[in-house]
């Protein structure tokens, strides 16, 4: 009997970190969908994610209003993704160089804004955080209540974000054309989409939804702004995106996947066990590097991934 | 109107191309000037003192050429890779493998192990051996999917880089872990630590080694068959193969190549700067590597010129933070700032700007 009890408190306290964790990166993954869909593969989110992580954090903290902040990451995103769609889009420059150079960037904008913010003021600056939000009658049924509806709403509207893509891609005349220009560029444009368009708004929704991802980490997470705050997620949404091939739905079950795996480490350091936590932290990784290593059958990705279009 | 208009032809030829370059670096720094005056100083003083400090004392330049090593070693691997058409991203996790497998080298030469009493002229060898197979493997891995599978090197080779961290997490923890100590290993005996190139200065054998292999590469890459062989497979996969090139096998080459450079960088930051290995150590290095790879335009001298560079920036940036409390962050955007400029200036040899009241023959057609 208390064997019983201590696996489902076990099990209860893992999901429930599973759902938390893997908020941040599915919602960064969705808005990659979008571009990658496009075909434009954005490396950049990365970057995006800290900006909006840092914006977020300076319009709750000085504001102390939580949805401004969440806006003000996402007015970052915007604003980055303005700038990553020229280059990627207008001057046609090499997709994976420029999102790798816009991210050591990031960095360097994020440290930098950071210190110009706190000025004189030391020590770190907490900002007004998320609290959970359960939702009655739900968060009461047992076992599957703490873990799925005992979270902060940001939770919830990420959940809905996830059906809300898969309905746009999947049933929307926009969605359909963004895959068409994705697949064949120059099918697209002899039918008479815009595929310019089609690529920017791929490109500005996936900085919006890494700029709002930043600030889930902030405001529901982290609570103040750290250069690490970010390290690598940005990175692992692209991996959800190609580990959930390319689809919303199967994307939120890679995203949990990943959640995972990190929730098991965390909570595996608490007790002490033979297995290796860097094992588990890989595992993911190591999943994703056998999806894309051609060797389980070619990956399905959008045909013109990555290949600028122009006219001639 | 439309201000701009397509060119007939890209501006091409060296003079645009220098002058595109000139231009972002220019720029760059006049936007890096502007991030000095929240600060309340003195942009071109602080720029003086900036490059003064790396390249014009004898300190600065010691520490100038120690940074400059790796990153000249991570802008080959670059050039390798990327002039094959293999667009790899894992040299960060090079990086550690390289260093990984000098640490465990040099751990041998300890009192008491298989190797003691082993003489540096013989260890430098074998530790270049060893990063060069360790590095040459991770990245052929990459490599092999590549070229035999049709995976995609992109997104594999920047998953790598995260196995690679937490194989090093996991061996500074456990197997190589030194007994008590935070988790790294133990220092490195001093018989296997780079010899330095002069009293009082920090530069140390890194250089010559990193000087050494820009010569290999130059003479591989655009001297001999394979070299050749390599760069049109990378200009044109379809024609190379058509011209008998074996494609695959001339791209899983440069993955070998492009690794086990990187880890030469690894080695040479473990044997010349830490002395031990430590979780994390290559701290982004890979990446700004890449960078100056593309400001050196993929051409080995130039990355020993654009490495030195970059090198330089970063020293003097901590310099600047310590003596004059500004954020050394301001170089890194310059950094970065200088290549995205330089990209975004491909696109006015494609286009140029028409301003109003400068008509041009063409100027009618226009919506």
């Amino acid at each position: 009997m208390d064997v019983d009890f201590a696996l489902t408190a076990f099990l209860t306290g893992w999901l429930a970190a599973t759902v938390r964790l893997a908020g941040p990166l599915l919602l960064a993954a969705l808005g990659e969908l979008f571009a990658e869909r496009a075909g434009v593969l954005n490396i950049g989110i990365e970057g995006v994610m800290l900006l909006g992580a840092l914006v977020a954090w300076w319009a709750a903290w000085s504001t102390g209003s939580l949805w401004l902040g969440m806006l003000g990451g996402m007015a970052a995103g915007l604003t980055a993704g303005g700038f990553l769609g020229f280059m990627y889009v207008t001057a046609q420059a090499s997709q994976v160089v420029v999102g790798v150079i816009f991210n050591i960037f990031a960095l360097g904008l994020a440290s930098y804004a950071y210190r110009l913010i706190l000025g004189g003021a030391s020590g770190a600056q907490t900002a007004v955080m998320f609290s959970v939000l359960p939702i009655p009658v739900l968060s009461e049924i047992p076992f599957l209540g703490p873990i799925l509806f005992r979270h902060t709403p940001l939770v919830y509207l990420t959940a809905l974000a996830a059906a809300v893509a898969w309905f746009v891609l999947r049933r929307t005349a926009f969605g359909l054309n963004l895959r068409a220009v994705g697949e064949n560029p120059r099918a697209a444009d002899t039918a008479g989409l815009d595929v310019t368009a089609y690529r920017y708004a791929g490109v500005l929704i996936s900085c919006v939804a890494a700029g709002a991802a930043g600030a889930y980490l902030v405001l529901a997470q982290v609570g103040q702004f750290r250069e690490t705050v970010v390290s690598g997620q940005g990175f692992i949404a692209l991996a959800i995106v190609i580990f959930g091939r390319w689809d919303p739905l199967r994307a939120t079950i890679a995203a949990l996947i990943f959640g995972a795996a990190d929730a098991l480490q965390l909570t595996l350091q608490i007790f002490t066990s033979g297995v290796p936590p860097q094992l588990l932290l890989a595992l993911p990784y190591l999943v994703t590097i056998l999806a894309m290593s051609g060797l389980i059958g070619k990956a399905d990705q959008p045909e013109s991934l990555m290949v600028p279009y122009s006219r001639e | 109107m439309r201000i701009l208009e397509r060119r007939a032809a890209p501006a091409e030829g060296a003079a645009a191309s220098a002058l595109s370059t000139a231009l972002a670096v220019l720029a760059a720094l006049a936007a890096g000037g502007l991030l000095f005056l929240p600060f309340g100083a003195d942009p071109f003083s602080a720029y003086a003192a900036l490059f003064g400090e790396s390249f014009l004392t004898w300190r600065g330049l010691g520490f100038t050429l120690l940074k400059a090593a790796p990153l000249i070693l991570i802008g080959l691997g670059t050039v390798v890779a990327w002039r094959t058409g293999f667009g790899f991203l894992g040299f960060e996790g090079c990086v550690m493998i390289g260093a990984a497998a000098a640490t465990w080298v040099a751990l041998m030469v300890r009192e008491g192990q298989i190797l003691a009493g082993l003489p540096f002229a013989a260890f430098l060898p074998l530790a270049i051996l060893a990063s060069l197979i360790a590095g040459g493997l991770w990245s052929g891995i990459v490599g092999l999917f590549k070229s035999r599978f049709g995976g995609n090197e992109v997104i594999t080779s920047l998953m790598m880089n995260y196995v690679a961290l937490l194989l090093v997490q996991y061996l500074v923890s456990g197997p190589l872990r030194e007994p008590g100590g935070l988790p790294q290993s133990p220092r490195l005996p001093r018989e296997t630590w780079l010899p330095q190139l002069f009293d009082g200065m920090r530069a140390n054998a890194g250089i010559l080694i990193a000087l050494a292999a820009a010569l290999v590469v130059w003479g591989l890459l655009l001297r001999s068959r394979i070299g050749y062989e390599m760069v049109v497979t990378g200009l044109n996969p379809r024609a190379a193969r058509f011209g008998g090139v074996e494609v695959g096998r001339r791209q899983f080459m440069a993955a070998c190549l492009a690794g086990g450079l990187a880890a030469m960088a690894g080695m040479v930051e473990v044997l010349g700067l830490h002395h031990r290995l430590i979780d994390g150590m290559s701290g982004g290095v890979g990446f700004v590597g890449m960078v100056a790879a593309l400001l050196g335009k993929l051409h080995p001298l130039g990355v020993v010129i654009a490495a030195t560079l970059y090198a330089g920036m970063t020293v003097g940036a901590d310099a600047m933070q310590r003596q004059a409390g500004l954020p050394s962050s301001i170089v890194f955007m310059i950094q970065s700032l200088i290549v995205l400029f330089i990209l975004a200036g491909e696109f006015f040899r494609r286009y140029r700007l028409r301003l109003p009241g400068r008509r041009t023959a063409s100027a009618g057609e226009g919506v």
